[in-house]
């Protein structure tokens, strides 16, 4: 470029004129030396337009969209309404419908009908709690003998939680039978009532006593749609405090649910000896039979071990009840969780004399295991029954009730406490969403959510069945897995300095020419048009 | 010294075979080494049945390393963690013949049992990252670049049934760059019976391992099978072997600074004409058997002797000439007819101590030789490429040793094979019998190569070969990149006894990690300049310089004055009004 021709912004006369007009009058000498350009023609005016916009056009018809495609970070669209609905609880209203069917054979139909509608009648009386609900029915007359085992299968399938049956006995009186779902109770003919009677003694005790054997449950349902974020007016009235109390022990007590837990049986001795246990015989004997009555709800793993020369956390030989938590030595004894996803359930046996203050040698860790301290392992007997019972209560199953009742609790509980996390879970999801706009949601998480609600759907339609746990169960697992979703949790940090740092010296020198160039041809536009209209 | 290898081969035949039927053992072997040295072997064995173990009943065998075999479908695992180099020159052969040995860091090889070589792969991936949180180690990061799948070199020691053997996998990995530490030696101290608070392996204290010159630990699975029965057992061998420097070891803890010895205690040759109060020429006491005991080499004595152990087997045997002064803390002696090993039945609950007072010996117990020397080191220069030379040489006179010679080199190495070379004495000799060789693959699998040679009596092979270093990614580098990268230990099989060659330090061209950012500016200031100029070219008038819009400095000047006298005014009229 030679060194007399510069390059010059100024490309209107006009210009330099304002210019003047502002700047006082001694710097009008120095402008005026200046020899003016010859006026520019109007097609290199419009070609320079043109340039001028065709640049901006690539940008931001071009730059912009590629520049937020790839800095975009992608969020599958999530059901969020349906989300809260599900986390507030309007999209569901949990209700355990309970079948108890009365066998009465030997009570004429009318006599029959009469007590269902008048037991049914005492039993809505005394029940305040909705969601928790008892429907009698009469079961069809069992006229045959061979028909049993038919009868019993289609039973099954309409998931009974008890059968009452009437028997003729000396004086009133109700036993429930051990191993299986029966309610036996025994009444004085005068106790039938007549079909005018609006209420009999038999009808009312049969009520009480149904109400009686599903109080507990009824306590933990409310307790954990009390606890969870249901609308008020769907939870019953407060539970009275100590039984509130002992529920909540309760929930802190018991495992997460899954379907197959791992249980380790393990021998700690501070000395050498003893250095073997019959273990096997033990566990086949007094563990199996329990574990097999479980099969239902949960599968069970087993492994065993003998640890010697294992001191405990804490010494003395009354153990205080502050002391029982650190009593198993974390660190040196080797309790890790067994590989393979399922929870570990521990029970340990201690060999010692110790005891724990104001007597009992035996205690249950919430949501790990027992310990049972023993001086003698050649009869391993009263510490798996007490194994068994920790376990039972480990699992969340109720304390009172025959075991088979005792487990259709279990399921029904489970699967309401699973319903009511899985909900939990999706809003919070929900609400994480829209807390953090930066954090990707992948494909896979959507998915999760979509599958979690169609479960949640069909648990809530079969509520207390054994189909509702197990859809409860994959909800659970879909929102848990849905919420944990890796990717999600690394959330790309990337912070506005660092992106000023990065872009700036792109932009910086590519931005101010352009952005000068159009405040030039602005301002070039306006004294054209000025100097037009004065003309 | 033929003797002596017929013990140890007598000695290891025990731990072999005699233990199969019982349930645990555990025996330490001392041997003092030249000069001033002391090689400690620990071996802990037991067993478990083949029916417990699928049952999950667990006695002596650890729950947590079954639980992890069991979840991974392994069938015989192989595990070593070792520090430092072993002086063959000076020490001998190795102890258990380099069988319970590993390359320097961590090396692990595991005979999986899988239907594809996929489910081979998964299943090693969960076996390592098992194993890595077992022994606090970082075992999780042998992925597939550093894991190689042995041909010729490695062998189940174990017995497999011929249905399980054709699905078995063999995968071996190696973590050169691991120190080996405290933290590695409490998990393996927590699988055994004892666990550190009674019998041998209550000497074993990380201070002291881990001062060592040389040590190596070693953890081995294998199913044993009684020839012809279905009563097949699960064998766990862990061993510990240790090379103490005596003198180091007895400084105490509380003041570890070697000091000089006090005038007093110095020992001079008094022949000397000069030798006066102030004048010393130390004696030669290399004749001398250094005196030491076993509280002074591992911080305290002996606590008994586990109980679980069986009797007939005596838990402590030192190899030293009979002459050799012993006193001990009530333990029974037991001499053996070959003249250089004795061994002590404790009695149980009682602390042991072993004693040797200094004393001039003319015997000293016979050292083994080994069957090859190897070292292995890097030639070439430059960041592009270089070599490594391998020197192995075989020191008998009478036979020729056939052995496998394995490297897993890492991708980034990239080998030229056919700049490997043998030379035996110097001479270009045809000694390569047999060769397998796969190929690396960028950033998914590392070079493997094993070479089967033959060197004849009292000669010496120099294996060389050239390779390239590839330019890494900016994020494949590890933090300290400028140390260089390790590179795994040759593997060297001579039928059942094995060498491993030193690790090496391969420096890799290492870029300046601020470089993205300097990239950035750079690039942006190119394209800031190119752009500047072609848009002011298409956008700008050209006109003559006396045409142009002058910059008027001036005229700025005036503007900010009469500004700043404006403003002053206004203030000016602001405070009078207040006035």
């Amino acid at each position: 470029m030679p060194a007399e021709t510069q390059l010059s912004a100024a490309q209107d006369p006009t210009v330099k004129d304002q210019g003047n007009h502002v700047a006082p009058a001694n710097a009008v000498d120095v402008a005026s030396a200046r020899k003016e350009p010859p006026p520019e023609r109007p097609e290199s005016i419009r070609l320079r337009y043109l340039v001028l916009s065709s640049f901006w056009a690539i940008i931001i018809f071009l730059g912009l969209p590629i520049w937020w495609k790839t800095t975009s970070i992608y969020r599958a669209p999530l059901p969020m309404d349906e989300m809260m609905d599900w986390a507030d609880g309007r999209a569901c209203r949990p209700v355990f419908p309970l079948r108890i069917s009365i066998e009465a054979d030997s009570l004429q139909d009318h006599e029959a009908q009469n007590l269902l509608r008048t037991t049914q009648h005492a039993l809505d009386d005394l029940n305040d709690f909705s969601a928790h609900h008892l429907r009698l029915q009469l079961s069809p007359p069992a006229n045959a003998s061979s028909n049993a085992n038919e009868l019993s299968t289609t039973a099954a399938d309409e998931e009974l939680a008890l059968t009452i049956r009437l028997l003729k006995g000396d004086s009133i009186q109700a036993d429930l039978q051990k191993y299986s779902p029966i309610l036996d109770i025994y009444y004085t003919p005068n106790q039938i009532p007549t079909s005018s009677s609006s209420s009999s003694s038999l009808a009312t005790f049969i009520a009480n006593t149904l109400r009686q054997i599903f109080a507990e449950e009824q306590a933990m349902i409310a307790y954990l749609l009390s606890t969870s974020s249901a609308p008020p007016e769907r939870s019953p009235k407060a539970l009275a405090p100590n039984v509130a109390e002992s529920l909540a022990k309760w929930t802190t007590r018991s495992m997460k649910y899954s379907r197959t837990y791992h249980l380790t049986f393990s021998l700690f001795t501070p000395t050498a000896t003893p250095s073997s246990w019959d273990i096997e015989a033990a566990l086949e004997d007094h563990m199996k039979p329990l574990l097999q009555s479980f099969s239902a709800i949960s599968n069970f793993t087993i492994d065993t071990q003998v640890q010697l020369y294992a001191t405990p956390g804490v010494s003395g030989n009354i153990l205080k009840k502050e002391d029982l938590s650190g009593f198993i030595n974390a660190a040196e004894w080797p309790l890790s969780p067994s590989i393979g996803g399922a929870p570990t359930i521990n029970f340990i046996v201690y060999v010692g004399d110790m005891e724990v203050e104001g007597g009992g040698k035996s205690w249950l860790i919430p949501q790990w295991g027992g310990v049972v301290i023993q001086s003698d392992v050649s009869d391993l007997r009263p510490a798996m029954l007490t194994f068994s019972n920790q376990l039972m209560s480990l699992l969340g199953a109720p304390e009172s009730g025959s075991l088979p009742l005792r487990l259709m609790t279990l399921v029904r509980v489970r699967s309401a406490s699973l319903l009511l996390k899985a909900s939990g879970t999706l809003g919070s999801l929900a609400r994480l969403t829209i807390a953090l706009p930066s954090i990707s949601i992948p494909r896979s998480v959507a998915d999760g959510v979509y599958t979690t609600i169609e479960h949640l759907r069909k648990t809530c339609d079969g509520l207390g069945g054994q189909g509702g746990l197990e859809n409860a169960r994959i909800a659970e697992e879909a929102a848990e897995k849905a919420f944990f979703e890796k990717s999600m949790v690394g959330q790309v940090y990337f912070p506005d300095e660092h992106k000023v740092a990065v872009y700036l010296p792109l932009l910086g020198p590519i931005g101010v020419p352009l952005v000068m160039g159009v405040l030039k041809e602005v301002k070039a536009w306006k004294t054209r048009r000025r100097t037009s209209k004065q003309s | 010294m033929r003797q002596l290898q017929s013990l140890l081969v007598f000695l290891a035949a025990i731990l072999t075979f005699a233990r199969a039927s019982s349930d645990y053992h555990e025996q330490l072997v001392l041997r003092p080494l030249q000069p001033s040295l002391l090689l400690a072997s620990f071996n802990f064995q037991s067993n478990t049945t083949w029916a417990s173990f699928e049952q999950q009943n667990f006695r002596y065998f650890p729950r947590s390393l079954g639980q992890i075999l069991q979840h991974a479908n392994t069938r015989e695992l192989h595990l070593r963690f070792s520090l430092g180099q072993w002086d063959a020159e000076n020490w001998g052969a190795r102890p258990w013949k380099g069988a319970r040995e590993g390359g320097t860091g961590v090396e692990l090889w595991a005979w999986v049992e899988a239907e594809t070589d996929e489910e081979a792969d998964g299943r090693w991936l969960t076996l390592t990252n098992a194993l890595s949180g077992l022994f606090c180690a970082s075992l999780n990061f042998i992925d597939s670049t550093r894991t190689t799948r042995p041909v010729l070199s490695f062998q189940p020691s174990g017995y497999h049934t011929n249905s399980t053997a054709s699905k078995l996998h063999l995968l071996h990995g190696t973590l050169p760059r691991e120190v080996v530490c405290t933290e590695n030696l409490t998990p393996f101290l927590k699988l055994l019976p004892c666990k550190g608070k009674a019998g041998i392996s209550s000497l074993l204290d990380g201070h002291k391992l881990f001062d060592a010159s040389w040590q190596s630990m070693s953890l081995d699975v294998t199913p044993i099978c009684r020839s012809g029965s279905e009563d097949c057992q699960l064998q766990i061998t862990q061993t510990t072997d240790m090379v103490l420097d005596i003198q180091r070891s007895k400084r105490p803890r509380d003041n570890p600074i070697p000091r000089p010895i006090p005038s007093e205690e110095l020992k001079c040759d008094t022949s000397k004409p000069y030798n006066s109060f102030d004048t010393c020429y130390p004696l030669d006491i290399s004749a001398q058997e250094e005196e030491w005991s076993l509280s002074q080499i591992f911080g305290h004595t002996m606590k008994g002797s586990c109980p679980l152990a069986e009797n007939e087997s005596y838990p402590v045997c030192i190899n030293v000439p009979h002459a050799r002064d012993i006193y001990t803390s009530g333990a029974r002696e037991h001499k053996d007819e070959s003249g250089y090993m004795r061994c002590f039945e404790l009695t149980p609950q009682e602390d042991f101590e072993m004693i040797l007072p200094p004393q001039d010996l003319s015997e000293r117990a016979p050292l083994e030789q080994p069957l090859l020397y190897a070292e292995r080191s890097f030639i070439g220069y430059g960041q592009e490429r270089g070599g490594v030379q391998a020197i192995l040489t075989n020191p008998s006179p009478t036979d020729a040793v056939d052995f496998v010679y394995m490297e897993s080199l890492p991708w980034f190495m990239k080998l030229y094979l056919h700049t490997l070379k043998a030379k035996i004495n110097g001479n270009s000799e045809d000694v390569i019998q047999e060769m397998y060789y796969r190929p690396a693959l960028d950033r998914k699998r590392g070079t493997q190569l094993e070479v089967r040679i033959l060197i004849p009596a009292n000669s010496t092979v120099v294996l060389t070969y050239d390779f390239e270093k590839a330019i890494l990614r900016y994020t494949e580098y590890p933090p300290d990149a400028n140390r260089g990268f390790d590179i795994a230990p040759a593997v060297i099989t001579i039928g059942n006894v094995s060498i491993r060659t030193t690790s090496l330090l391969l420096p890799l061209p290492t870029p300046d990690f601020s470089m993205p950012y300097n990239v950035i500016i750079l690039t942006s200031t190119i394209m800031a300049l190119a752009f500047g100029s072609i848009f002011n070219l298409l956008v700008r008038r050209f006109v003559a310089a006396d045409e142009a819009e002058k910059w008027d400095v001036r005229a700025l000047r005036l503007i900010i004055k009469g500004a700043i006298s404006r403003f002053a005014r206004r203030f000016m009229k602001k405070t009078t009004k207040k006035d």
